[in-house]
């Protein structure tokens, strides 16, 4: 088969054939890379594995209302059914009010993930727009940008978390703002890393040639470039926000009771371990297996986009 | 110095029948598709081929640093001086690599220890197989880096301090520290500029001429070949399409992509309005056409150059093809 | 003469390192005419690949004046650059790293015409991308794959049919066949030719293969730490190299023939740093016809015969 059309035959075609885009892009489908990606990833166990007990949690999370009754299960005190070992009614027994664990348990996956998230979202585009300006731009741009965010960096997740949580009051709100920006400086050097080597690549240089203004280069030729480590680094640090609620709900910084979190019920089931394991062996089972999940997730997508380019 | 044992007669090395091809989830790459070798004593083979020949993993072979998990050697043998370099265990391995054989790669950026200075390096191969202090293996190591031209104070130096041209010196160095029998080089000038490439050759020449040493040049530069080998073989799609002595190749050549290889150069002389390319595309490895792999850009095709492989023909007691034009005859055909 | 399309004068581009200043490009000047092709050969350190980026101000040149079409292009504000850059492009050395890996073959060709706004309609639009996939010889069932899915010769291609998008009148290609095989080396330069030919480019030609340049250069300027040291019309350059490096440089070929070898001259030691150099031939440390004269001062370019400039003591004697 020939390689070179000749212009004839193409405008011959196009005339008969084709006259629009769409025509033609509908006769050669694009082979999407995020279909090759899925693929790859697919073929690492350990990803899968991770990949389905994480969707199984956030289907959990999601559906609590109707595996459990939030007020009846997971709130209402009964004391007369309190630290019953797991049976067929409370399938991870009950705690020191008689509330059902399990119970609370699933919602307190919504509350893990909730934070996780939306804290990580925070982080990511605060962090992340500070971090693409300074490695796209360098310079003093760059010293500026990165000193104030070592400034934050110094200051431990947790004791940042504490200061505004204790000048703001312990709401579900300042938590999640809190871990967020204690994420922030972190994101920005991922994203300011990951900018500044695609930043190097010809393309780059390509798109200025052509007249791209610096917004246009940033947005349409780097950004998308750097998505691989980003992704990665997003789900390590989900986890790394669930594990830091759970750590200030256990020193009771965190989510007050009587409101179901793995970290306080970790904390007010830790005096009666000794004889009712279950109590706490299900919270901390479930934080457990979250950020395992997790972290199987990121290792397969960093396997997976790691551009192995043929 | 070390007093040079004189290279064996008869054949350093031979490969008879080599496949290797690299098995991933995804595909198979074939790579060496019964590669054919012999490089007598004290001569020089260029191994001649473009992208996808299989040139580099050939060379591998040699020393059994095919990578491991998905190269796999289906078939053939790698003979050393007469020993199978494919059934020795990994301590005899490590007794020639850097000794009976070495290698040298193409960039001399990435073959050098950035924290280690140069004559540690160079000194590192001598105490491995030399057996002999570290103060004196050191000695031997300045000594080496005035063989390939560098001043030896600068052993101790770190490779950053060094330009491309001077890292490749070093990089011969030791590959030259205990005097091989064999030294494999693929590609040793191609990141390097012109001038420093003809200081690097006329060095290599030197040297294989004053040790007797058998070399392997493999390159895509056929103005390389003329300058330093002896023999030629001509790769494409991991089969050896033709060989022989350098008038063979170059004042009688037969296979019509070596003929292709030669049009394709510009030449410095005659300034043509037109260069002559050869059609088409790079075979792909992981989907190479049937019968001769050659066929698609193939100026002289027939039926048969697709329908099956050709084999391997001697013109000459010196010269062979693998073409079915020559099947009949030993005249060009081109 | 009005049909100089490019006027380079005294242009230079300085890097401060921590040492003092590189001297990347140290005053260079020559004219380009409309329709030709200017060589610029060199070794590493030479300044030819600053120099094709100060030319198109990827990086600011550090003083000189660049004259295109009578426009001097360091002096223009960032809006008449932009619309500048639509007459002046650049062809890339790694097909691999020049193309966004997660656009199409459509999308980057399509890009400068989306960015310059010259054809609205997206229709129309594509009609031209597929028109210029034509005149690269790309076939049209290749409009949606990405770039990993192709070779280096059909990536080099997409390049030029980026650089052409615009209908440039000049285009500066940096090293484009380097990367490539040697068999598909030919058919690029061949395509390159050709579509001079048809649209009346003119091309600026860096590269450091010099058996490349003279089939494809009308005119070749040989340049050293940062200076041009020769400029002549190709054959002459190759039958009467007047400067040492020049024939050095000619020499060191590797000639693919076994019989009439050509003499090799080989350059003694390494090139020299090009920070803080000093005002002296810069060449003097490696050349064979060192007179003392060439180590007190830095010889300027003359030209010898009809529109061949050489820069050295030696020659500049007669």
């Amino acid at each position: 088969m020939s390689e070179t059309v000749t212009r004839k035959e193409l405008m011959g075609e196009t005339v008969n054939k084709y006259t629009t885009r769409k025509e033609f892009f509908k006769q050669y489908k694009k082979k999407s890379r995020l279909e090759e990606t899925w693929n790859r990833f697919l073929r690492n166990k350990m990803a899968v594995i991770g990949l389905f007990i994480f969707v199984f949690i956030m289907v959990v999370a999601v559906v609590a209302p109707l595996i459990a009754d939030y007020d009846t299960e997971a709130i209402t005190i009964n004391v007369s059914n309190r630290l019953q070992p797991p049976s067929t009614e409370h399938i991870f027994g009950t705690d020191e009010m008689g509330r059902d664990i399990m119970a609370r348990i699933v919602h307190g996956a919504r509350i893990s993930l909730v934070v996780g998230f939306s804290s990580v979202a925070i982080a990511l585009f605060i962090g992340g727009a500070f971090g693409a300006i300074a490695g796209y731009y360098g310079g003093k741009t760059d010293d500026i940008i990165m000193r104030c965010m070592d400034v934050f960096l110094c200051l431990p997740d947790v004791l940042l978390a504490l200061a505004i949580v204790a000048a703001f009051g312990t709401t579900l709100v300042n938590m999640t703002i809190a871990i967020g920006l204690s994420f922030t400086p972190k994101f920005s050097r991922v994203v300011r890393s990951a900018v500044m080597t695609v930043r190097g690549i010809e393309y780059v240089e390509a798109a200025r040639a052509i007249g791209s203004t610096n917004t246009h280069i940033i947005t349409n030729h780097v950004l998308i470039n750097c998505f691989g480590p980003i992704v990665v680094q997003v789900t390590l640090y989900v986890a790394s926000a669930i594990l830091t609620i759970s750590a200030l709900s256990f020193i009771g910084l965190g989510i007050q009771a009587p409101i179901p979190e793995w970290g306080n019920m970790l904390a007010s089931g830790r005096a009666y371990m000794r004889d009712h394991a279950y109590i706490v062996m299900a919270p901390g089972l479930a934080i457990f297996v979250t950020i395992l999940s997790l972290n199987l997730l990121g290792d397969g997508l960093r396997d997976a986009l790691d551009p192995r380019l043929k | 110095m070390e007093v040079k044992k004189m290279n064996e007669e008869g054949n350093t090395l031979e490969i008879k029948n080599l496949v290797i091809h690299y098995i991933s989830e995804e595909e198979v790459v074939k790579a060496v598709n019964g590669v054919d070798i012999i490089i007598k004593a004290g001569k020089t083979l260029g191994l001649v081929g473009e992208t996808g020949a299989g040139k580099t993993t050939t060379a591998l072979s040699i020393l059994n640093l095919v990578p491991e998990p998905q190269g796999k050697i289906l078939s053939g043998e790698v003979l050393l001086q007469g020993r199978s370099v494919l059934s020795m265990s990994d301590l005899e391995l490590e007794d020639i690599r850097g000794d009976k054989v070495a290698m040298i790669f193409q960039d001399p950026m990435t073959s050098l220890n950035p924290v280690h200075t140069v004559g540690d390096q160079i000194a590192e191969s001598i105490e491995i197989h030399r057996k002999v202090s570290k103060q004196e293996a050191l000695k031997q190591a300045k000594e080496m880096l005035e063989l390939v031209g560098i001043p030896g104070e600068r052993s101790n130096e770190y490779p950053y301090q060094f330009s491309g041209g001077m890292k490749q010196r070093v990089v011969i160095a030791i590959a030259l520290t205990c005097s091989p029998d064999l030294l494999i080089a693929d590609e040793p000038t191609t990141a390097l500029d012109v001038t420093i490439q003809a200081q690097v050759l006329k060095l290599i020449n030197e040297l294989r001429r004053k040790y007797h040493m058998s070399m392997l040049m493999i390159t895509h530069d056929l103005g390389i070949v003329a300058e330093v080998c002896d023999e030629v073989s001509i790769a494409y799609a991991g089969r050896i399409v033709e060989h022989g002595t350098l008038e063979d190749i170059f004042d009688n050549l037969r296979h019509p992509y070596t003929k292709g290889l030669f049009d394709a150069l510009p030449d410095i002389e005659a300034r043509r309005s037109e260069l002559k390319p050869i059609k088409g595309l790079m075979p792909d490895p992981t989907n190479l056409p049937s019968g001769c792999a050659f066929h698609p850009r193939c100026d002289y095709v027939m039926e048969v150059c697709s329908q099956s492989l050709p084999e391997n023909k001697w013109l000459s007691e010196t010269h062979c093809v693998q073409c079915h034009l020559y099947k009949d005859t030993n005249e060009s055909m081109l | 003469m009005s049909n100089i399309l490019l006027a380079v004068k005294d242009l230079k581009k300085y890097y401060k390192v921590p040492k003092g200043m590189l001297h990347a490009v140290d005053g260079v000047s020559f004219n380009l005419e409309k329709g030709k092709t200017l060589g610029i050969v060199g070794e590493s350190g030479c300044g030819k690949t600053t120099i094709g980026r100060a030319i198109l101000r990827l990086v600011e040149p550090t003083s000189g004046s660049v004259i295109f079409d009578g426009v001097d292009i360091p002096k223009l504000n960032k809006q008449e650059m932009l619309h500048m850059r639509r007459n002046m492009q650049l062809i890339f050395q790694d097909p691999f790293s020049s193309l966004n890996p997660r656009k199409t073959i459509t999308q980057t060709i399509e890009e400068p015409i989306i960015l310059a706004n010259m054809i609205p309609d997206s229709d129309k639009r594509f009609m031209r991308v597929m028109e210029l996939m034509d005149t690269v010889g790309l076939a049209e069932r290749l409009v949606n794959t990405y770039p990993h899915e192709l070779d280096g010769g059909r990536r080099q291609r997409i390049g030029i049919a980026r650089a052409l998008a615009m209908n440039p009148k000049f285009i500066i290609c940096d090293e484009p066949v380097s990367a490539l095989d040697v068999s598909i080396q030919a058919q690029i330069l061949n395509l390159m030719k050709k579509i001079q030919r048809e649209m009346g480019l003119t091309y600026i030609f860096i590269t450091h293969n010099l058996s490349v340049v003279n089939h494809f250069c009308d005119d070749i300027a040989v340049m050293y730490l940062g200076r041009l040291i020769e400029k002549a019309p190709s054959e002459m350059l190759f039958a009467n190299p007047l400067h040492p490096y020049t024939q050095a440089l000619l020499s060191a070929i590797p000639v693919a023939r076994i019989h009439n070898r050509p003499e090799r001259l080989l350059l003694r030691g390494e090139i020299t740093s090009p920070i803080n150099p000093e005002p002296i031939c810069r060449f003097v440390n490696r050349c064979n016809y060192a007179m003392p004269i060439c180590s007190k001062e830095e010889p300027g370019l003359i030209e010898i015969e009809p529109n061949h400039f050489v820069s050295c003591h030696l020659v500049g004697q007669g």
